[in-house]
């Protein structure tokens, strides 16, 4: 038994921690205010790092870490509140496009990849229908809408769920082919995300194992996910104990009134308890299985949010702003908490398979 | 016992219902409707102000004598409650709920003809000075100070979270004129203009991308000493009363009422994704039931004061609650809002006003678009005008003898 990190993991942490001091409050508005809210500088950082293919296998130009070197990876970006959309365009697609001859140019930063799965009025499921692929001759062709195509405003390739008839495959498209249309906008953790609209769209073939491949991409992801909570709501809670210590009102520390330090406590073992539920779940041998991932994520996501809603209450009005780094966490928390499924729909899941 | 409007009470309500379908007209609606915060943007609301001074129902909680409609406090809640339902735009609350009243009663002669008259008609707007950096939740600790030379007070010092500070050309504030007295006691209540040169309004803007709030700055700011209200050291006793009065008579629950109907209708015409519609989804159906019970039994909790008013009566200590669970059912409504829009709901637009020919184009709908800055808009509704905190240890204090 020991949960203490090791040395590589270690080393992980400190370089995600120094890559990230950057990302202060102002850093991260300067980011946020670039086209498309996306500093490709940084991102290339990121990848010659070796963070963009840190699941990716060797093969592939990646590190092949395990999960759970990628979760401390992605609790530590959570922790420093970076911008950079890691998860989404990062890690989730090197692994939805292991093997491929797409997978390089994505590990290396050149390009950015999104995963185009959400249609409209289709909530989150993730089986396609409102993109079909017509089989014609050797090649299909792709047309439909895809939303909420995360940081698709900037993204070089895209990802796409769609059906062929007979099921939901994976096709990858590149930005400039002809009928491709990507209509940018905000979201509410700062990034542009995309409506991305295709009309006859050539592509050679889909992605080979399909279904296999998504299914084991989400689940990561959806851990991934969870991970990232547990970093954002610990800063937040840090962030939150330093100000309930130092914000002095009736003369003395608002943190002196018991009304405060019992929702700190409350805080605390929200904060304890998440973290205990990503080791269990990276630790525990079951991190394979799609349900869990969705049980994990459901509960890391509750917590979070009662954590990131405590955090703006006890910062009062400065917490409703733009100027501290509260909001930001409480946005992304929101994020990702529905990425894939929101907490409600997670735990039926979880609920239905246990 | 019987919970039954009489005649009257619904002729009237028949006749603001008459007058609302007639006056709110698609423009007025949507802008109100498409503002995530409490305030209506000033275009929107100097029109709708317009309209109702037009017909004499403009400043409800003034008296008769000084240009209010002379309503009785059933009245009152009746025309709020039809113009919540029918989702008129909120008016210049600063002006005509906040610093009117207090004018029309601890105003001398000279300042009611001067300022009252310029607030119904709107060529005043309205800005309030109370927190300060350093006190917030404590705000009788606060320190800008007015010192008096000659006829006039010179202000120096900082205000936070100055709503509409940008369109206002004044600002009621409270400022210390002791710095020796007890603290309470050192402070006044003090008109000033805003347009001078030392006065400045530096933008906040809050993580919804809502700009409504400010820091405002004066710099030996000037002020007339006829500007101040009441006597010097009178200003908490005056705070107190305009804060009452803020709290005091509430019509919140028709508005919370008529938005879960929305959402329950969204709710019906909202896919799954995956079998039928939202509303057949046990945990989003059993929310909504429940935040409807909990809406019903606090209309009821408004209406058992309203009661009260109506006798003459001052009302129980229920009124302590109503800023403390409206606020609270303000926040569970806009999560609904947010959840039940899945990744459409996830949608922030940047810029502002989210109506008109300017407004960002939204993704779905403008239901699904106003859900995340709204949501997020409202996670003052527990923080402003007196934390939840705050309330519960004003409630456990005066309330229960705690």
């Amino acid at each position: 038994m020991n949960f203490d990190l090791d040395e590589t993991q270690n080393l992980f942490q400190a370089t995600v921690e120094r890559y990230a001091a950057r990302e202060d409050v102002a850093g991260r508005l300067r980011t946020r205010a670039l086209p498309g809210a996306f500093s490709h500088d940084r991102w290339k950082e990121l990848a010659e790092l070796g963070l963009i293919g840190i699941a990716a296998a060797e093969a592939d130009g990646g590190l092949g870490r395990s999960l759970l070197d990628c979760a401390i990876v992605a609790q530590a970006l959570g922790k420093a509140q970076s911008v950079q959309p890691w998860l989404e365009c990062g890690y989730l697609p090197a692994l939805l496009l292991a093997g491929t001859p797409h997978v390089d140019t994505i590990i290396s930063g050149e390009s950015v990849a999104s995963f185009a799965f959400a249609e409209p009025g289709r909530r989150y499921s993730m089986d396609a229908k409102a993109v079909q692929a017509k089989s014609v001759g050797q090649s299909f062709r792709l047309s439909g809408e895809k939303q909420f195509v995360l940081s698709g405003s900037i993204a070089d390739v895209f990802i796409v769920s769609a059906h062929t008839g007979s099921a939901t495959e994976l096709f990858v498209i590149q930005r400039d082919m002809m009928g491709v249309d990507v209509k940018p906008y905000h979201i509410v953790d700062g990034s542009v995300a995309a409506v991305l609209t295709l009309h006859e769209v050539e592509v050679e073939g889909c992605l080979p194992n399909s279904a296999e491949r998504l299914d084991q991409a989400l689940t990561a992801a959806r851990i991934m996910a969870a991970a990232e909570m547990c970093g954002l709501a610990q800063r937040l809670f840090d962030d939150t104990l330093a100000y309930v210590k130092s914000r002095e009102q009736f003369g003395q520390p608002i943190g002196r009134f018991q009304v405060i330090q019992h929702r700190m406590v409350d805080a605390y073992a929200k904060v304890e308890q998440m973290q205990s539920a990503l080791y269990r779940h990276l630790l525990g041998g079951r991190t394979e299985t799609a349900s869990e991932a969705c049980g994990l994520k459901s509960f890391v996501a509750q917590s979070a949010i009662w954590v990131a809603h405590q955090a703006v209450q006890l910062h009062g009005g400065m917490g409703m702003t733009d100027e501290l780094g509260i909001g930001h966490g409480l946005k992304r928390i929101i994020l990702l908490s529905k990425l894939f499924g929101d907490p409600a729909s997670d735990l039926a899941t979880y609920a239905k398979a246990a | 016992m019987d919970m039954q409007f009489s005649a009257e009470d619904m002729a009237f309500q028949a006749e603001v219902r008459v007058f609302l379908d007639d006056k709110l007209i698609p423009r007025l609606r949507e802008g109100a409707a498409s503002t995530p915060s409490v305030f209506t943007e000033p275009d929107i609301t100097r029109e709708w102000q317009a309209i109702l001074k037009e017909k004499g129902w403009l400043a409800t909680s003034w008296p008769q004598e000084d240009g209010g409609p002379g309503w009785t406090p059933m009245q009152k809640y009746l025309f709020e409650r039809e113009c919540a339902i029918a989702g008129a735009p909120s008016l210049p609350v600063l002006g005509l709920k906040l610093v009117g009243p207090v004018i029309c009663k601890f105003g001398t002669p000279e300042q009611k003809a001067h300022f009252l008259p310029r607030i119904l008609s709107g060529e005043d707007y309205w800005c309030q000075g109370y927190s300060e950096p350093g006190s917030g939740s404590d705000l009788a600790s606060l320190k800008t100070s007015a010192k008096r030379v000659g006829d006039r007070y010179i202000i120096n010092g900082s205000k936070i979270w100055t709503t509409h500070a940008h369109h206002a050309n004044w600002i009621f504030a409270l400022v210390r004129t002791d710095a020796d007295a007890r603290k309470q006691d050192g402070i006044s209540f003090l008109l000033i203009p805003m347009d001078q040169p030392g006065i400045s309004v530096t933008p906040i803007v809050t993580m919804a991308n809502d700009h409504e709030v400010n820091a405002t700055f004066f710099d030996s700011a000037e002020s007339d000493a006829a500007n101040l209200i009441g006597d010097e050291g009178q200003g908490w006793a005056i705070a107190k009363y305009l804060l009452e009065n803020e709290r005091g008579g509430s019509c919140s629950a028709p508005g919370l009422l008529a938005a879960i109907a929305r959402f329950e209708a969204a709710a019906r015409a909202q896919p799954s994704g995956t079998n039928g519609a939202m509303i057949h989804d046990p945990v989003i159906a059993q929310r909504i039931a429940r935040l409807k019970l909990e809406t019903q039994a606090f209309e009821t909790t408004e209406l058992r004061i309203l009661a009260e008013l109506v006798k003459g009566r001052a009302p129980g200590p229920q009124t302590s609650l109503v800023k403390l669970i409206a606020a609270n059912l303000r926040q569970s409504v806009d999560q609904l809002q947010v959840d039940l829009f899945a990744y459409d709901g996830l949608q922030l637009p940047v810029t502002r006003p989210l109506y008109g020919n300017e407004a960002p184009e939204a993704i779905a709908s403008r239901e699904a678009q106003l859900a995340m800055p709204t949501y997020l808009n409202g996670r003052a509704w527990t923080i402003f005008g007196g934390s939840d905190e705050v309330q519960k240890s004003i409630i456990a204090k005066q309330v229960l003898g705690l």
